[in-house]
């Protein structure tokens, strides 16, 4: 063995100009190709020299990554490498969700993808040097989820120990006290992921990829890499931990279902108001549609229950908040001025958190309902509306962004922050003005919330479609009685039937 | 139409007269029955979209009477239905599938009645028009726009001028991706970040009943008077579209609308084609 030694030195001497020149850059064509679809589909956010100056960088949030740094944020690389060819393919064929970054897997095939990937590439000289041929670190194959509650333990230890609740939040909603300072590389600032909701995680969101995250990190963010600190048997704990805290799918409703409850609604006194009522999870998107636009809301969907008694109804809503801003004030009717890429808004710290439900004034005859802006001049709005940093709640009345006036109807309400997350309620009259739920009908309801700590005041703000509240009948009507009457009806009309006829063929045999 | 599912009820039939008849001979009745379950799992599944319910019952009962119709064409047919009928229900050998009946029938009844009244209610929703027609001008700030004859008045420069035609694709391509990609998307496919939180869901562009079968004129018309403009029939106090007219300009609006079709590769309906 000893004499093959001098040989094996001489022979990887004579390959290592090889693995230099092993790179996986593609071929001419490839990177011309992936040129030509990079003009078209990626230049416009990215920049036509991929360094993220573009016509639209101002508008997003988060930015869109540079390509000239090398980083990438989802990687099967140690922290601070480059990624694979495979890993910049993932990117662009997933997409980065709830981002500005789309999944092209339906859209473009894979050499394309591929040719767009070794583009990328050329952005950064580093991928053709000696940086450029990474090590991949082998993610191994889940085991089964593990619930037991020793493992779990063990995970919300390895959860403490590395210090995730600084930046996720106690419970993971993304509200830790390190969360608001967060910038990334570029000096952007950034929000940790809420780890409850599952679909929105930007490197998907199985447990392998996960344990990935943690151990590569996220380049260019401040999302560290855990590789060396985190012994192999805790990192399951911990996956299982996060998976624990969190749900796969937003399971978006349609309608609120509103629960009969006799006897007095007590919002503050009764902690047991709004149990086993069921809940209904609605989207919130930015107001993209008239002046003060939200090109990035800071609340992604608001969950919504509701109760009702012989004369009032009342609305429990609840939404994850990085951080409450309880100081300061809002209103639906604030001017907010057009956004203007050099006309920066400095006006942070002055804008409390807010939510509002909205309905239409008078129920509606047919299908025409308030525009879901504010209203409109013919239909207009009921706006149940709280200002989280004074301590009240009323109804404002819409007729369109510019025309929000108050009204003289009363709401109780009551408003919590716990740990990244905000439950407002608010109790109305059944009936007030034109206004009336009534039993076994669907009224029309949306809703608006208003992030402070994003500066959303006014129309700057979060919002959602038309969908509806269905007032649930308090006394059920049992099926029992139209089933036996139906039942009985066609059982007498058979005998009936086949009595005549027997009484006919008797009578035939008879003669 | 669903060809897959029409075409396994035409075969369940074929497969029927073929080979089943050879062991069992079916009378005049069962296959009335046959031909009434394979009409009404015809009208009930291999129809896309679906139809509703009540045009479903509509036809079943038509079809019931062209078979009684049919049957009672030829004497001999409904004799032998009728007496077959009649040993059902009086024939002491058909006594226990005949109880059997009796009592499946009502409790039949009674199950769909029970499942009526425990379905979920369902909200008010109703059909929407997609492509209203447009009114004849519209007002943009100030000036009078004559929908049936206004053109783009840079699609000249497509032939004429390819330069200047490209710095319009380009300023297009800007107000794009500054504006409308929030909902209709990078490929303008209508699956935008905010998409998802909109009803209805934004216009899908690479699809061939859009902008393909539109005119110009029509496109600046819903750019730039938005859901606000919409007529009553495509609910305007739900749509998100904006009205554009407070935010773009005339050129900015019709060089938005070049790039639409630059970037999908489609072509304008001609002037003068009707809708």
């Amino acid at each position: 063995m000893t004499s093959m030694r001098p040989l094996l030195l001489f022979l990887t001497l004579c390959l290592l100009p090889c693995v230099a020149a092993s790179q996986d850059l593609g071929t001419e064509a490839q990177r011309a190709e992936g040129k030509v679809l990079y003009d078209v589909k990626c230049a416009h956010c990215h920049g036509y020299n991929g360094d993220a100056v573009s016509v639209a960088t101002a508008y997003l949030h988060p930015t869109p990554r540079d390509f000239s740094s090398g980083n990438y944020k989802f990687r099967s690389t140690p922290s601070g490498e480059l990624p694979t060819t495979e890993d910049i393919k993932r990117s662009i064929r997933e997409g980065m969700p709830y981002t500005s970054m789309p999944a092209w897997e339906d859209i473009l095939s894979e050499s394309e993808i591929t040719a767009l990937a070794y583009y990328l590439k050329t952005f950064d000289q580093a991928f053709a040097g000696p940086y450029g041929n990474p090590t991949v670190i082998e993610i191994p194959q889940a085991p089964r989820y593990n619930t037991d509650e020793a493992h779990l333990t063990r995970g919300r230890a390895v959860f403490e120990a590395n210090q995730c609740a600084d930046c996720h939040g106690e419970n993971g909603r993304g509200n830790g006290p390190s969360a608001p300072d967060l910038m990334d590389d570029w000096g952007y600032p950034i929000r940790p992921a809420d780890m409850t909701k599952r679909w929105t995680y930007r490197a998907s969101p199985t447990r392998e990829d996960i344990y990935r995250t943690f151990t590569t990190g996220l380049n260019g963010t401040p999302m560290p890499s855990y590789q060396q600190t985190i012994e192999e048997e805790d990192r399951w704990a911990l996956v299982d931990y996060v998976w624990s805290l969190s749900e796969d799918d937003p399971d978006y409703g349609t309608v609120v279902t509103a629960t009969g409850r006799p006897g007095p609604l007590d919002l503050a006194g009764d902690v047991d108001l709004f149990v086993n009522v069921p809940e209904a999870y609605f989207p919130i998107v930015g107001q993209v549609i008239e002046q003060g636009r939200a090109f990035h809301p800071g609340v992604n969907g608001i969950a919504v229950r509701a109760v009702y008694n012989e004369t009032d109804i009342a609305f429990q809503l609840s939404w994850h908040d990085m951080t409450a801003e309880t100081t300061g004030m809002n209103h639906p009717g604030l001017k907010v001025a057009m956004f203007d890429p050099d006309q920066p808004d400095t006006t942070q710290g002055n804008w409390s958190d807010a939510v509002a439900l909205l309905l239409p004034a008078a129920m509606p005859e047919g299908l025409e309902r308030p525009y879901f802006m504010f209203g409109d001049p013919r239909n207009p709005m009921s706006i149940w509306y709280t200002d989280l940093a004074a301590d009240s709640a009323r109804v404002l009345s819409g007729q369109g962004s510019n025309a929000i006036t108050e009204t003289d109807f009363q709401l109780e309400h009551t408003a919590n922050y716990n740990d990244g997350k905000w439950t407002v309620t608010m109790k109305g009259a059944r009936q007030h003005g034109d206004m009336i739920f009534a039993e076994a009908t669907f009224v029309p309801i949306s809703f608006t919330v208003w992030d402070g700590y994003a500066n959303e005041r006014g129309n700057k703000r979060g919002l959602s479609a038309w969908y509806h509240v269905y007032l649930e009948p308090m006394e059920r009507v049992s099926a029992a009685g139209p089933m036996a009457k139906w039942a009985l009806i066609v059982l007498l009309v058979e005998l009936a039937l086949v009595g005549l006829v027997r009484w006919r063929t008797s009578r035939q045999r008879n003669k | 139409m669903n060809l897959v599912v029409l075409l396994a009820i035409a075969a369940t039939l074929v497969a029927i007269q073929l080979v089943v008849t050879r062991w069992l001979k079916l009378n005049r009745l069962a296959w009335m029955a046959l031909w009434w379950v394979a009409l009404w799992a015809a009208f009930s599944y291999g129809i896309n979209p679906p139809l509703p319910n009540s045009i479903i019952v509509l036809f079943m009962a038509i079809i019931t009477i062209a078979l009684i119709a049919y049957l009672s064409a030829d004497s001999d047919e409904l004799q032998a239905a009728q007496s077959a009928i009649t040993r059902f229900m009086v024939d002491r050998q058909y006594a226990v599938p005949l109880l059997i009946a009796l009592v499946a029938l009502p409790l039949l009844v009674a199950l769909r009645v029970y499942l009526e009244t425990k379905a979920a209610p369902q909200p008010p929703s109703s059909s929407r028009t997609i492509h209203p027609p447009p009114p004849p001008s519209i007002n943009f700030n100030g000036t009078t726009l004559n929908l049936t004859t206004a053109n783009n008045p840079y699609r000249e420069l497509e032939d004429s001028d390819p330069e200047a035609f490209a710095e319009h694709v380009a300023n297009g391509r800007r107000i794009y991706f500054q504006n409308c990609f929030y909902c209709h998307g990078d490929n303008m496919e209508g699956s935008g970040m905010f998409a998802h939180g909109y009803d209805p869901l934004p216009a899908n562009f690479n699809d061939a009943t859009t902008i393909a079968m539109l005119q110009e004129s029509y496109l600046f018309w819903r750019i730039a008077k938005g859901a606000p403009g919409l007529p009553s029939e495509s609910t305007p106090w739900s749509s998100a579209m904006p009205a554009w007219e407070d935010f773009l300009t005339e050129q900015e609006i019709w060089d938005v609308i070049i790039f639409l079709y630059e970037f999908t590769g489609f072509e304008p309906r001609a002037q003068g084609m009707p809708h």
